[in-house]
């Protein structure tokens, strides 16, 4: 289901929207708190009443033993619903993780690949990974809590007004007391906690910046230093935040005192009316019963909002981390689908007066007019930065021109090769498959053994199934680029885009690459490529020249 | 079993050595949990007495009850419960920021060990994001693992002892019900939910990886059409890491439903043996009251502990990824010293290098000599093996074959003290600090004076740029050097490295990001600091010698294999 994206998202929003797409399970374990909380009323009175059958009535205890099993049928209802409540909450909040995970995923998508190079992958998969699920408490804990927060007091007020009105009006009143200290515990927490948020990924921060140089810290014999300073800020920080701790930690000690000063405070009026001392309103028929009974109710009062303040954290980490998704999804999306066919048929790609203009950055790239025909080959060349990049993620498709047009036949595969192959963590075959999903085992060895990868893969005793980067073997440049042009002849696209496909190999592999291409060119593929490898210019049909953002040919 | 408590040990010595800490922090939690037991217990018992002498004075009978000691005990207990739980969530939260300085201090001093092949790796990987991640789990250890089952299982002592006072057979009906329970709750829950926990630790770098792969591969899967294939990888692997979760999910919320059934049914079947005991006139009844409200408010002790033991699993997994750090091999170190300040001779001979779980060389046969204060320039390509070698020269990783020797000694037997003394290395990739302009130079000699410092400065031709900066030396730099440009940070670590006094200087690419005539400014001092020393520039191509003053040797690096060029 996707949400529509009319109005920049803010965290609190989108939340919402979230919890709105799992209303009914939310509402259930909502319900069922709810109702897990008057089965302890039930069995609170309940042993309220057996405790006055038997200690003032003097009935005999084998006359109750039904009411005793009522109640035993009450407690196993209340786990029942408590189960229900978690059980709930837990497949609402999982859902709810599934679907912003989509939904982010598809953003990153939109926004293409030319948007995601200019970010930190890393970041990125935690904003997708553990961002997405540190929104878990709060929909797991804290948003049904907020429910039942709002409703099993007033349940519990009723029955305790019912036993005796002047608790309830004790009660009554502390209860508007309540709200009052939610929201000072609200802004204390909330205040506390986007301080506490900052502080620690601050200190977080400083720990991994120290990490990360420690070459330099190597090479210049500072270690033990460092090692020291890594402890003493993290002792002053210590320092720091018990200061703030000392008064945060006050607003929940104020409900502390409230679930205590309730009991004592009924206690002794219970305590007092029963022996007769107080001669007002209902106080002279209190029972030991009801006396009892509101006693333990008294605690239960408080206990929703005792647990919610728990939860509090929840919802600041959910807050924090929806912040920085939806900066991400509040991003323009740099790709637009359905875009024209090309207008004479026997070209691939055809771009029309073209511009590119990344956002903040103004005007780059253009207006670009070049149409791409079947099986030629194109050189283009340029100095670096001149945009050479730009007009190949441009014909990729990786970005949309902001304006002109830009037509090539929909679905239409083709290959792209640039100075780093990208290998994904898993096996040769995964990496294969990046190319052409259903490739089999002849076709990947076929291409493999084409492309130089041959005698590599005789030395390796798991084959195709070898485990390669990070967590494998590792390949070197010229090795990853062999795999990549594997990927090219797995793939049978018409048309291959390369990025300066040789800048970085050693000289062997260069000569190898180049020859590599100067076949794919005589089987009739289509070949654009940004280059200065003198062989391949010579071979183009067309030479352009990249110069103050414009194209210039040289070579028709 | 013991396999995991073997993992888990170290970190456990290092939690408890602050064991006092840890004894008042229990006791802390414990009088809360009692104050409020009594608070209940008192409050019942009062109740029940007074009702039954105000029927008794109903009737007209004699009976007198002491309103004032119960009374006082309920507000005492009443301020004890609330006081006790500020000053132990204070207390608690102290410890467990002394236990994050100490937890980091250790894992940092793991850290600076590691050579520089199990740093590249570490870097390489995303661990250093869950580097941090890991200690706070540990950290959490400690109030959620450690203190709560020791406070539960005092609490069901005391509470079963003072019951054994009036109800003997009462107290045992208590303890042989929480005492399993306790144990359900605990190392029961632990076991049953560890390898669900362990597998959510592994899901979640599971899917991060995945995700990586579609940021990283993005080009690739759009052009290749192949997004839709990859991405129904990641739900594959998201719907099978939520089956899991919600595995451990429902397991934590049974164990939750028969902890709050059994504390229930406890209450019940206490309520029937006290009421009993009662009837035979052998017990008074506001202690049947007391009791009963005290075994009432018992489960409290259990609330937190199945969701934290059940999690155990990945708890593990953090403890596991932390102690593999101090299996990384480390450099070995001998007491072999150079002389300092002076240029040292290099000899290099049929030197090859292979890094672990890699199939091809970094370096090959590599031989050179560099006699000592000459000037040499190596070119090649990124990947070509420059930083390989560069570190193979300083000592920081051991050749697989061949021999080097640097000043007569190989450059790994020294020791790392000696390393930093007598040789510099500007790296490829800068690292600044987040801290003050001045600190970071400092990070070379902590002893220099803020004139030192300009001096250098001047030297890089920061001098006017940093004099213009409101707060001067003390600008800070950002996060890795953020807040200055490429060039600015390039010349910050020039500056750094000639606070120094090396026998050896390694500089990779000294000029790039700075412009031609400032880099014939820095060309000129460096120049006079390099007198004397051995020095090799590592470049990516031979743009222009006049840079590099007093080059006399130029090697080019191809695949990690040496060629000599001759030097016109």
């Amino acid at each position: 289901m996707a949400i529509e994206i009319e109005q920049p998202l803010t965290s609190k929003s989108w939340l919402q929207a979230l919890a709105k797409s799992e209303r009914q399970r939310l509402s259930g374990a909502a319900l069922c708190g709810v109702l897990a909380g008057s089965q302890t009323v039930i069995l609170v009175v309940g042993l309220a009443w057996l405790i006055d059958q038997l200690v003032v009535q003097a009935r005999p205890l084998i006359a109750l033993l039904p009411i005793f099993a009522l109640l035993a049928l009450s407690v196993l209802m209340r786990a029942v619903f408590q189960w229900g409540h978690e059980t709930l909450s837990l497949e609402a909040s999982l859902r709810i993780r599934q679907r912003a995970r989509a939904q982010v995923l598809d953003k990153l998508a939109t926004l293409g690949p030319v948007w995601l190079a200019s970010r930190h992958s890393g970041s990125l998969a935690n904003q997708v990974v553990e961002h997405i699920d540190a929104l878990e408490g709060y929909f797991a804990r804290f948003y049904p809590q907020l429910r039942i927060t709002l409703w099993l007091p007033i349940l519990i007020l009723l029955v305790v007004g019912w036993l005796d009105y002047l608790v309830a009006i004790f009660l009554l009143l502390s209860a508007p007391l309540i709200p009052l200290f939610m929201a000072l515990v609200g802004m204390g927490a909330e205040r506390l906690n986007r301080d506490q948020f900052v502080a620690v990924s601050r200190l977080s921060a400083h720990f991994i910046d120290r990490v990360r140089g420690m070459t330099t810290l190597q090479l210049f014999g500072h270690t033990s230093a460092a090692q020291r300073d890594v402890w003493y800020a993290t002792d002053e920080y210590r320092r720091l935040s018990m200061r703030t701790l000392r008064l945060a930690f006050l607003s929940s000690a104020v409900l502390e005192f409230f679930a205590s000063v309730a009991i004592a405070v009924v206690a002794m009026y219970v305590g007092f009316g029963l022996l007769g001392y107080i001669e007002y309103g209902p106080s002279p028929s209190l029972t030991l019963f009801s006396g009892l009974a509101v006693l333990l109710l008294a605690p239960e009062f408080f206990q929703p909002l005792r647990t919610l303040s728990q939860h509090y954290h929840d919802r600041a980490s959910a807050l924090g981390a929806a912040e920085s998704v939806v900066n991400i999804l509040n991003e323009p999306g740099l790709i637009t689908d359905g875009h024209e066919t090309p207008h004479v048929a026997s070209s691939l790609v055809e771009l029309v007066n073209a511009c590119v203009a990344y956002p903040g950055r103004g005007h780059v790239v253009g207006p670009l007019d070049l149409t791409i025909e079947q099986a030629s080959v194109i050189a283009i060349t340029g100095a670096s930065g001149s945009g050479k990049s730009t007009l190949l993620a441009l014909l990729a498709g990786f970005i949309s021109p902001s304006s002109g047009e830009y037509r090539r036949h929909a679905n239409s595969q083709y290959a792209w090769l640039d100075q780093q192959p990208c290998l994904l963590h898993g096996s040769l075959a995964d990496n294969l498959r990046l190319a052409s999903p259903q490739a089999s085992q002849e076709q990947m060895l076929a291409a493999l053994t084409r492309s130089g990868f041959g005698p590599l893969l005789d030395q390796l005793p798991d084959g195709l199934e070898t485990a390669i980067g990070e967590r494998g073997i590792g390949l070197s440049g010229g090795q990853a680029q062999r795999l990549a042009l594997a990927r090219i002849y797995l793939s049978n696209a018409p048309l291959v885009l390369l990025d300066e496909p040789t800048a970085s190999l050693d000289q062997e592999t260069e000569r190898f690459v180049i020859t590599a291409l100067l076949q794919l060119a005589q089987e009739g593929r289509t070949l654009v490529i940004a280059t200065h490898h003198p062989a391949v210019i010579t071979a183009a049909h067309r030479h352009l020249v990249f110069e103050n953002g414009q194209l210039r040919e040289v070579k028709e | 079993m013991m396999a995991i408590l073997r993992e888990f040990h170290p970190w456990l010595k290092l939690l408890i050595r602050r064991r006092l800490r840890f004894l008042v922090g229990a006791l802390l939690v414990w009088i809360t949990l009692l104050a409020g037991l009594a608070l209940l217990g008192l409050s019942g018992w009062f109740i029940t007495a007074s009702a039954l002498t105000g029927i008794a004075l109903a009737l007209g009978l004699p009976a007198r009850l002491d309103v004032y000691v119960p009374g006082g005990g309920i507000r005492f207990f009443a301020l004890v419960r609330t006081v006790a739980r500020y000053i132990e969530r204070l207390y608690n939260h102290n410890t467990v920021l002394t236990l994050l300085a100490d937890l980091r201090y250790r894992v940092f001093g793991f850290l600076t060990r590691l050579d520089d092949a199990s740093l590249h790796r570490q870097r390489a990987s995303d661990w250093l994001s869950r580097l941090t991640a890991d200690i706070d789990t540990l950290d959490n250890f400690y109030l959620r693992i450690l203190v709560p089952p020791v406070v539960a299982l005092l609490s069901i002592a005391v509470v079963a002892l003072f019951i054994a006072f009036w109800l003997p057979g009462v107290a045992l009906l208590m303890v042989v019900t929480l005492v399993p329970l306790w144990f359900i709750v605990t190392l029961l829950a632990a076991r049953w939910g560890f390898a669900q926990s362990y597998q959510q630790v592994v899901d979640q770098q599971s899917l991060r990886r995945l995700v990586v792969d579609q940021v990283q591969a993005s080009a690739e899967l759009m052009s290749y059409q192949s997004s839709p294939w990859h991405r129904r990888l990641i739900e594959d692997q998201e719907s099978q890491a939520l089956l899991n979760q919600q595995r451990l999910g429902l397991k934590t919320a049974l164990i939750n439903c028969l902890v709050s059934a059994i504390t229930g049914l406890l209450v019940l079947a206490v309520l029937w043996f006290a009421s009993f005991v009662s009837s035979q006139q052998l017990v008074a009844a506001p202690i049947v009251v007391m009791v009963v409200l005290i075994a009432l408010g018992v489960n409290e002790v259990f609330i937190a502990l199945p969701a934290s033991f059940i999690k155990l699993g990945a708890s593990y997994a953090a403890v596991r990824r932390l102690n593999e750090l101090t299996d990384e091999p480390s450099s070995i170190e001998t007491e072999r010293a150079l002389p300092e300040g002076t240029g040292l001779s290099i000899n290099a001979t049929q030197v090859s290098l292979l890094y672990p779980m890699s199939l091809h060389p970094a370096l090959s046969d590599v031989s050179f000599h560099l006699p000592e204060g000459k000037r040499a320039v190596i070119t090649g390509k990124s990947g070509a093996g420059k930083s390989s070698l560069a570190s193979v020269l300083v000592g920081r990783l051991q050749v697989t074959q061949g021999a080097v020797s640097v000043g007569g000694i190989a450059p790994w037997e020294l020791s790392s003290q000696h390393r930093a003394n007598n040789f510099a290395v500007l790296t490829q990739q800068i690292d600044l600090f987040d801290a003050s302009l001045a600190e970071n130079l400092r990070i070379a000699d902590p002893s220099a004076s803020d004139a030192t410092l300009w001096k250098v400065l001047t030297a890089v031709a920061l001098d006017s740029w940093v004099g213009g900066l409101p707060n001067g030396l003390d600008t800070a730099v950002g996060e890795k050097g953020q807040q200055l440009s490429g060039g600015q940070a390039r010349r910050v670590a020039l500056a750094r490295l000639m606070l120094r006094n090396p026998g050896l200087v390694i500089l990779d690419e000294p000029f790039a990001g700075v412009d031609a005539e400032t880099a014939r400014h820095i060309a000129t001092s460096l120049d006079q600091w390099l007198a004397n020393r051995t020095v090799i520039y590592f470049v990516h191509q031979l743009g222009s010698l006049n840079l590099l003053h007093g080059v006399e040797f130029h090697w080019h690096l191809d695949a990690g294999k040496l060629q000599q060029y001759l030097i016109e």
